[in-house]
């Protein structure tokens, strides 16, 4: 059966209020998990319309609702692949409020491509 | 299984829907385009979930809604889009066919320089293929391009 909860404040059961624009602020509006190597393809995600490869690396993830500036907050992780033990280092390029720029760098700083990479963005969507 | 009657609905609520009530769309369709001659050819992936949702219909907006957003931003005194209410108030696009999907997919985030004019050129700036017909491996990655064999006429053959 269908329901809808009508609340302004959420409250524990030891009585402190939380407003729930704290959760729906505080919630991811788009995330994503990437396969970069081989064929590359989309595992999983909400709110993500495709990813462009732009090179080795280099990823342009797109959102189905935009985001209502470029101004909102991302976050990532990536897995490199099985008996690959340099470490990676991850950072965004740039942002708009419909996509993103996501690089990865082996750590001679050279572009590499992740077995998986993970971003998710928070913020206030269009 | 039926779509409910979003328009009006938040698209974000939509795409929430869609993710409990859908199973993404693995898409084998790639489109590989260059939009820079200094720059290796870019490919575009599909997200199944996304997909799904164009598949289903009824649940994304049209794609002149994302090109309206686009103008907004472009003026230099953006600051926040005032007119979000596109993406939720226009009437949702009906079902589309995989290809009519990756068609609306180009026109949502390939540059339109790229899909208006693809094929104004000696050989064409776009190529819609499957995944298995691109290289296996990721070697020399940032030097593919799309090959200078391949003609507009060949295309549209």
């Amino acid at each position: 059966m269908a329901g809808k909860i009508i609340a302004d404040t959420l409250e524990t059961g030891a009585g402190a209020d939380i407003s729930t624009s704290y959760v729906v602020n505080g919630s991811a509006k788009a995330w994503i998990t990437y396969k970069g190597t081989s064929t590359n393809a989309i595992m999983d995600s909400l709110n993500m319309s495709g990813v462009v490869d732009n090179g080795t690396g280099d990823y342009t993830m797109s959102f189905t609702n935009n985001m209502s500036d470029g101004e909102y907050s991302l976050t990532d992780s990536s897995e490199r692949l099985e008996n690959n033990n340099s470490p990676s280092i991850t950072g965004f390029e740039t942002t708009a409020s419909g996509s993103y720029i996501h690089n990865h760098w082996n750590s001679g700083f050279s572009a590499s491509d992740m077995f998986r990479t993970y971003s998710q963005a928070t913020g206030d969507l269009a | 299984m039926n779509t409910p009657e979003f328009q009006g609905t938040h698209l974000w609520d939509r795409l929430c829907w869609a993710k409990e009530n859908l199973e993404g769309y693995q898409s084998d369709y790639r489109v590989v385009y260059e939009d820079s001659i200094d720059e290796c050819a870019k490919i575009l992936v599909p997200d199944p979930n996304w997909m799904a949702c164009a598949m289903q219909g009824g649940i994304l907006p049209p794609v002149w809604v994302y090109h309206e957003l686009a103008k907004d931003e472009a003026q230099e005194d953006f600051k926040k889009h005032t007119r979000g209410y596109l993406l939720h108030e226009t009437q949702p696009v009906d079902a589309m066919t995989e290809e009519e999907a990756i068609e609306y997919l180009i026109m949502k985030d390939c540059p339109q320089s790229v899909w208006q004019n693809w094929d104004s050129g000696n050989k064409p700036k776009m190529v819609i293929c499957r995944k298995e017909q691109l290289p296996s491996t990721r070697e020399w990655r940032n030097a593919w391009k799309i090959t200078e064999e391949l003609t507009v006429t060949d295309l549209a053959a």
